[in-house]
């Protein structure tokens, strides 16, 4: 590739567009983020006048933080949103290795059966209602499982899986089998290991996906104090229910509490559910980015 | 066949899974043909359920709204991540490029919820960036997310917003995966930048363009619906109903079981057969196929 100076003045302006149209879109995506993030920090008193096109905070307060941290349903969400997926991510990842390492050995009879049977379910989805009354007749509905169990195996991340764990060397499966490995043994003691950076991958695809699920938990828990925090958002952002995060007490004598900003308040919800995913992004990155651009089309 | 019980044993939760959470719901869906009754059982009664949808005004108006969404999001969101992959391309400081991308990708990685909180902020007609912009240049502010003749724009940006830049990353995979040898030769032969661009990237990607443009065809009729239930108000409602959103509120709160769950089926039937229309079709044309 020619170096910068050897380039022709008609190429420099092109570059020069190129590199302007994406950074354009770099403001575009982070813009909004960051006024919110801005909002969320400015003092109580200025947030009627804070501009949309800021990204500094006009004074500086954690009031809305700590108003919002301190609130018993953003307590609560946050608690069950962290269990919820927790228990979700850590079930999802090992029923999905288990299957995968059944469905990854040649010869398993009825593999092509089980394989489409895994595709059907890809391809075909009855519809929100008939899983409504699926949840019903078990007497799941308005228990956190309806909602931890729905997608605990993902039939994308399980063909992931079963392609890493088919490319495994047969050699050492051999050997395993050698020493007397049963095949518990040689899943646990050979598979898994080598199997870590696979695994992290499917656990960042299921955390993503658990964190950021609300249908779910928003048509089957009708109980507030079991919403993820997704809903409790939902609640109060899309909703604009500000009694439900402030309070109607502090709504009724007028506090200081009360004196805080909706606009900013939502800010500061928004930022509160997305901190967990913002905290894992470099990992994120890492990891999906790879996996994408190996697997681009055949995942 | 003794051999294999073990795996078989380590396989049996997620069978169980699969035919719990996916299996038994179809069966649930016979519903569709049947007339809910108060007290059990319920009656079959063949396709009068789908009768009477189809001989609803509403189904079609939920109907055209869906193709529109989803014909708007193949025309305007589509394109977009194949012209950042070529930008990106473009970028020949790998530091500079992961900066912007890791930017980019961002979005893709939040919830519906946060999205709709996000752009409902951008676009408040008194304190969001969009208005802020308009006014100052002297236009009166529009309230977007209430204005039925913007709320599908809407639909359409925040999609892009989302899922521009990390769309893009297949493309770019796609490009990097063509031969340098051709950059080098079409350089020798005096290409330009805009040359190199249409003679060897974009006939280098065409076959994944394809591949991803069929898969797209076949959610036609999956106007995503989390984007659309935290997107909708009493407002805007009649002009973003999707048949999504339809068979949601159909069912959970008019309680039109059976007629929700006819329409909820309707979709994945025709679903069902656009995917796999397309991933024939892509098969045929790329070699390439879904699974």
């Amino acid at each position: 590739m020619a170096s910068f100076s050897r380039r022709t003045p008609l190429e420099r302006v092109e570059y020069v567009l190129i590199v302007s149209t994406l950074l354009l879109l770099v403001v575009f995506t982070l813009h909004p983020l960051l006024n919110l993030l801005a909002l969320s920090f400015t003092e109580p008193s200025k947030v009627a006048g804070f501009s949309g096109l800021s990204i500094i905070p006009d004074g500086f307060s954690t009031d809305v933080w700590a108003l919002l941290l301190q609130h018993p349903n953003v307590q609560r969400g946050l608690f069950n949103s962290i269990w919820m997926t927790a228990t979700s991510v850590c079930l999802g990842v090992f029923g999905t290795a288990l299957m995968a390492w059944g469905m990854s050995r040649p010869g398993l009879p009825g593999r092509r059966l089980i394989f489409i049977m895994v595709l059907v379910t890809i391809v075909f989805e009855p519809g929100i209602i008939p899983d409504y009354f699926l949840m019903k007749r078990m007497g799941l509905l308005n228990t956190p499982w309806s909602v931890i169990m729905y997608k605990v195996i993902s039939a994308w991340y399980l063909i992931i899986l079963i392609r890493f764990f088919e490319e495994i060397p047969k050699e050492l499966l051999e050997a395993a089998e050698l020493d007397g490995a049963n095949p518990f043994q040689t899943f646990f003691l050979v598979v898994l290991p080598l199997a870590k950076p696979a695994l992290a991958t499917i656990a960042l695809f299921y955390l993503v996906l658990h964190w950021n699920e609300f249908f779910r938990s928003m048509i089957y828990l009708n109980d507030q104090t079991k919403w993820p925090l997704q809903v409790v958002l939902r609640q109060f952002v899309i909703e604009g229910d500000k009694v439900a995060i402030v309070g109607a007490h502090n709504v009724a004598n007028n506090t200081a509490i009360a004196q805080i900003n909706i606009r900013a308040l939502k800010a500061g919800m928004i930022f509160i559910t997305i901190l967990p995913i913002l905290a894992i992004y470099p990992l994120i990155l890492k990891f999906f980015t790879k996996g994408t651009m190996s697997g681009a089309l055949k995942g | 066949m003794r051999q294999w019980w073990p795996y078989y044993a380590m396989m049996a939760p997620g069978l169980l899974f699969f035919f719990v959470w996916h299996y038994v719901p179809i069966w649930e869906a016979k519903m569709a043909f049947e007339q809910v009754r108060i007290i059990p059982p319920n009656i079959w009664v063949g396709l009068k359920n789908f009768q009477t949808l189809f001989s609803s005004p509403l189904f079609y108006q939920v109907l055209a709204n869906t193709l529109i969404i989803s014909g708007m999001k193949i025309l305007f969101v589509f394109p977009v991540p194949i012209i950042v992959a070529l930008l990106l391309n473009e970028i020949r400081s790998g530091k500079f490029r992961g900066m912007i991308q890791s930017a980019i990708y961002l979005p893709h990685f939040l919830s519906w919820v946060v999205i709709a909180g996000v752009f409902i902020a951008l676009l408040s007609p008194t304190d969001g960036a969009v208005n802020q912009i308009q006014t100052a240049m002297g236009f009166a502010p529009i309230n977007y997310m209430t204005n039925t003749g913007t709320i599908r724009w809407v639909l359409v940006i925040s999609e892009i917003w989302r899922s521009a830049g990390w769309d893009s990353l297949l493309y770019l995979a796609a490009i990097f995966a063509i031969d340098p040898q051709l950059y080098e030769a079409a350089e020798l032969d005096g290409a330009s930048r805009w040359q190199k661009i249409r003679h060897v990237t974009i006939p280098g990607i065409v076959p994944t363009i394809a591949t991803l443009f069929i898969l797209n065809m076949g959610m036609f009729l999956s106007a995503d619906l989390n984007q659309v239930v935290n997107m909708q108000n009493a407002v805007n409602a009649s002009t973003i109903d999707i048949l999504d959103t339809y068979v949601y509120r159909m069912g959970l709160f008019t309680g039109e079981y059976a007629l929700a769950t006819a329409a909820g089926l309707f979709k994945a039937v025709i679903g069902m057969a656009l995917v796999l229309i397309s991933h024939f079709i892509s098969k045929r044309l790329t070699g390439k196929g879904v699974w």
